[in-house]
């Protein structure tokens, strides 16, 4: 990498931490843009996050300080204009935790709005928080505004029923299927919610902090003490 | 014919003691029996070619060894036979929902369609077992009875590949006769006679005196019949009754061991036939390519042998060096494009002889 | 499977078959030749890495992420261990770091190898398959020098590398570079302008870009359909930045963008780009540098979770890990690239030929271990 260029890059990610997006859009040389992008995605990461509270974030919005907030703080003050009382618990800068009820819906807006368009579901997975509580997360990102965030939504283990997404992001298909065979996590609406990984007539769910073996497997014991091999 | 030659034979050297049925049937069996050994050898040599000729394709030795013992002999010329003898030696399987008597009729019947073509191919200007004078169509007749036994193997063996390999080979070979007996066709009007020994003597006199050069329309007729044998043969890019990545291995799925050797071993005679058929046809037969040149009966043999191999050599050659067509797309060249070829030829051919040879 | 009508008949394809590379079972609506639903069952290879390793610490995880993917078992140690110092917040020296692009990309070769040469044998080109396993064994030769394995490395470690560089590596590596880089001109010719291949191949199984996202496709299978999303540059860990290569994209040249021909195509390009980025990290190696410097004495990461992304050969890896402050990891999810890529076989593939299915599933080039985990 030359040092002109270099010192292009510094300057348009300086412009751009300031919000003006433009001069980093207008480099012609494809490579060139991407590093810049990239340099402007590190800035971001190092920059110190500032503590907002909710009402100037919605002030904010309009304002040129976009950059500053995290995309957590953008996608609670976007969401809280059309959903009330979505979130769950407290709040963190890493992820943003939400109730179940209208998960489908709220993920709908996700997906569409102009502004977040989170157009791509790379991960979701369950985790067992254990004191009878599961959790579904899910990683989204947004192939246009290359920003990514993670939704958490937490349920009892013994009603664990979530809304599926698998018709907004096909993906989530296959994803939530993996996720119900490992905890048992019930997404309505799935069109085909089956095991996908274990036989379709295991017992329990293998991945949940409580599962026991079971006994026997077709009629085969299965072995509790394991010698040797593990 | 050789049949006589042998029955006359006989006669002198035993009339006094047997009665002439005897010697009638012996004559006919002395010829099968070397026919049998004849395929038996050529298909060990030429499952040694393929061997070796595909490894130099893929850049590997193939069978090496350095004597007998646990290598495959010198070269590995042991490796061939050491295949034979592990088919010969497998368990032979029957699976249990399938169609007995049929599963069991289909290698048979495979083996002697391939069998009974060998009859009408002249090694040389006295060496032919029958000297018919429709030889040429008998060959292309009894060719068709591969797709009889293959549609059998693939039905008799109860197996949705298998069944999906029978029907494929059904349509594939049936089409693929068309524009092959069509390109023939071009053959017959030259030399005017059905006999491949006439055939043969038409094209006396030197490599330009054979059918192939004989006018600008004939080498694309050869092409033509070429390519459309390779699918008759089910060679790659042909292969897909037995393709082995998709159907696993078509109608042959179920069968192993001396009936999966049957199959193999026709696959191997088929090629001979269809490409001593294109040496006969279009490339001289036993004829010297020089008029006068190692052409004693004797040589003839060679250079029919040695333009038979070459032909089989390409097959190998283009088996191991191109991917397998689609099912439609074989259709398409098979309907659209060969077959004009195929027709177009014929009329070049009438119209060229009737303005330049008349 | 819903109703079967008259005319069709299901088939299992696999669990032994030999297209479905590995044991993959599926289960499809046949009409004749024509495949009208494919439903894939998994599971036949799932060997319970992630509950495997809620039991293990840390560092024994490194082995099981190799069987995953046996095909590209460097870049998923990278993958995991770049997870892992994300979380510890651990800087490891710059001579750990080109080596491991150095190994990353020298497995991409392979992988890419092998993926488009299974490919060809998938449409019954059996040589080009051949020509590139001799050359991915030279790649192999090269791992196994390094760090005694040929197949699964274990080499990459939270923190550092299991060995140094050997000696005569850099020469050995240039040596296979300066061989390799006209070969691929070869393999190029040999298989991708064929013409029956271009036949069998453009136009068939066409993803288009939305799909792709949507489906969760990544890797060359999206770069395919036209869209320039590497993580290697989108995103860049490890090193990535230092380095000047491109990122090649389907363009359809033998048909529509996005079709097996170009999934097929960007594989052989990406390899081009892999050779560069193997001389610029072979360039730029620094001298000294200890490849146990950084390494923790005991891996024992603060509460909290991560999900780290990698570029491997077949898509974004990602790697979910929870960790509730102990020395095991509370979950470890793998976000396994090949398993969003067979998610799309239905889409794309249903309607074509029986031939045409198993070229499409071929040219997706899916690895079972990692589908099933």
């Amino acid at each position: 990498m030359s040092e002109d260029i270099q010192l292009l890059i510094d300057d348009v990610v300086a412009k751009a931490l300031a919000g003006d997006m433009d001069p980093i859009n207008n480099i012609e040389d494809r490579v060139t843009r991407s590093k810049a992008k990239a340099a402007l995605v590190k800035a971001k990461r190092f920059q110190p996050q500032i503590e907002v509270d909710s009402k100037s974030v919605q002030a904010a919005e309009k304002s040129d300080t976009e950059s500053k907030q995290t995309i957590e703080q953008i996608v609670i003050a976007s969401l809280s204009k059309n959903f009330s009382d979505f979130l769950d618990g407290e709040q963190n800068n890493d992820w943003v935790q939400i109730k179940a009820e209208n998960w489908f819906d709220i993920a709908k807006y996700l997906k569409t709005n102009e502004d977040l368009y989170f157009d791509s579901l790379q991960c979701n997975t369950g985790v067992d928080l254990e004191q009878g509580m599961l959790e579904s997360r899910y990683n989204l990102h947004s192939m246009k505004h290359l920003h990514a965030i993670e939704i958490r939504i937490k349920v009892s283990i013994e009603k664990p029923d979530i809304p599926s997404v698998e018709s907004l992001w096909r993906v989530a298909d296959w994803f939530e299927r993996e996720t119900y065979d490992m905890f048992g996590i019930n997404f309505t609406g799935h069109r085909d919610l089956r095991r996908i990984l274990l036989p379709e007539d295991w017992d329990g769910w293998p991945l949940r902090k409580n599962y026991e073996e079971q006994e026997t497997y077709h009629g085969i014991v299965v072995p509790k003490v394991k010698e040797g091999w593990e | 014919m050789t049949v006589d030659y042998i029955f006359d034979f006989l006669t002198g050297l035993l009339g006094g003691f047997l009665g002439s049925d005897y010697l009638l049937l012996a004559s006919m069996l002395i010829p099968c029996l070397a026919i049998f050994g004849f395929i038996t050898v050529y298909a060990l040599i030429v499952i040694y070619a393929e061997l070796k000729v595909s490894s130099f394709i893929q850049d590997k030795v193939g069978p090496m060894g350095q004597g007998v013992g646990l290598h495959a002999g010198k070269w590995g010329l042991l490796q061939p036979v050491a295949d034979a003898l592990k088919l010969l030696l497998k368990e032979d399987i029957i699976p249990s929902s399938a169609d007995r008597p049929l599963f069991i009729l289909a290698p048979f019947m495979i083996f002697i369609g391939a069998f009974i073509s060998f009859v009408a191919i002249p090694f040389g200007e006295s060496i032919i077992v029958a000297d018919l004078n429709i030889g040429l169509f008998y060959i292309l007749g009894v060719g068709s009875i591969a797709v009889l036994s293959l549609i059998l193997a693939g039905w008799a063996s109860n197996n949705k590949w298998s069944l999906y390999g029978g029907m494929r080979s059904a349509a594939q070979i049936v089409s693929y006769e068309i524009p092959a007996g069509l390109s023939l066709i071009v053959v017959i009007m030259l030399a005017g006679t059905l006999n491949l020994q006439d055939i043969i003597k038409y094209q006396e006199g030197g490599i330009f005196n054979w059918i192939i050069f004989d006018n600008p329309f004939v080498p694309i007729a050869f092409v033509v019949y070429f390519i459309s044998a390779l699918a008759e043969v089910n060679r790659t890019p042909f292969d897909l009754p037995e393709s082995e990545s998709e159907l696993v291995a078509g109608f042959a799925t179920e069968y192993s061991g001396m009936r999966y050797a049957f199959f193999f071993l026709s696959e191997y005679a088929n090629m001979f036939v269809v490409s001593a058929v294109a040496a006969a046809g279009f490339l001289g037969g036993w004829q010297s390519p020089f008029a006068g040149f190692m052409s004693t009966p004797a040589w003839g043999v060679f250079w029919m042998i040695s333009k038979t191999g070459f032909l089989i050599f390409v097959m190998i050659w283009l088996r191991w060096t191109l991917p397998r067509l689609r099912v439609d797309q074989l259709m398409n060249v098979c309907w659209k494009v060969f077959l004009p070829l195929a027709l177009i030829n014929i009329f070049g051919v009438a119209i060229w002889t009737v303005v330049f040879n008349s | 499977m819903g109703v079967v009508h008259g005319q069709e008949m299901v088939l299992n394809i696999g669990p032994q078959h030999p297209a479905t590379h590995g044991v993959l079972r599926l289960q499809v609506k046949t009409d004749g030749e024509v495949i009208s639903e494919i439903t894939p069952y998994l599971g036949y290879l799932h060997r319970c890495f992630e509950k495997h390793c809620e039991n293990v610490t840390y560092e024994q995880v490194i082995p099981f992420t190799d069987r995953c993917d046996y095909l590209a078992s460097m870049t998923m140690n990278f993958g995991y261990v770049v997870a892992v110092e994300k979380l510890m917040d651990i800087k490891v020296n710059d001579r750990v770091q080109h080596i491991r692009v150095i190994m990353a990309e020298l497995q991409r070769i392979a992988s890419h190898l092998l993926a488009t040469g299974v490919f060809g044998l998938d449409l019954g080109a059996f040589t080009p398959f051949l020509h590139m396993l001799r050359d991915r064994e030279r790649i192999i030769d090269l791992f196994e020098m390094t760090c005694g394995a040929r197949l699964l490395y274990n080499y990459m470690w939270v923190g550092g590398l299991s060995h140094d560089l050997p000696k005569g590596f850099v020469e050995a590596t240039l040596n296979f570079l300066d061989y390799f880089e006209p070969k691929i001109d070869e393999f190029e010719n040999l298989l991708g302008h064929n013409k029956i291949f271009v036949e069998r191949t453009a136009d068939i199984g066409i993803m288009p870009a939305e799909v792709a996202i949507n489906f969760g496709v990544t890797g060359p299978n999206l770069r395919a359909s036209g869209i320039k999303w590497d993580l290697r540059k989108d995103d860049p860990y490890s090193i990535y930045d230092k380095f000047d290569f491109d990122i090649p994209v389907g363009q359809g040249i033998k048909g529509t963008i996005g079709d097996s021909w170009d999934r097929f195509y960007v594989r052989l390009q990406e390899i081009r780009e892999s050779v560069k980025i193997v001389r610029q990290a072979i360039d730029q190696l620094p001298k000294d540098g200890d490849v146990h410097q950084s390494m923790p004495k005991k891996i024992r990461p603060p509460k909290g979770s991560i999900y780290s992304r990698t570029e491997s050969p077949r898509g974004d890896l990602g790697y979910y890990i929870e960790s509730d402050g102990s020395d095991t990891p509370s979950r470890l999810k793998m976000r396994s690239p090949a398993f969003t890529a067979l998610g799309v076989l239905d889409e794309i593939a249903g309607g074509w030929l029986m031939s045409d299915v198993l070229a499409i599933l071929g040219s997706l080039d899916i690895v079972l271990g990692e589908i099933d985990r």
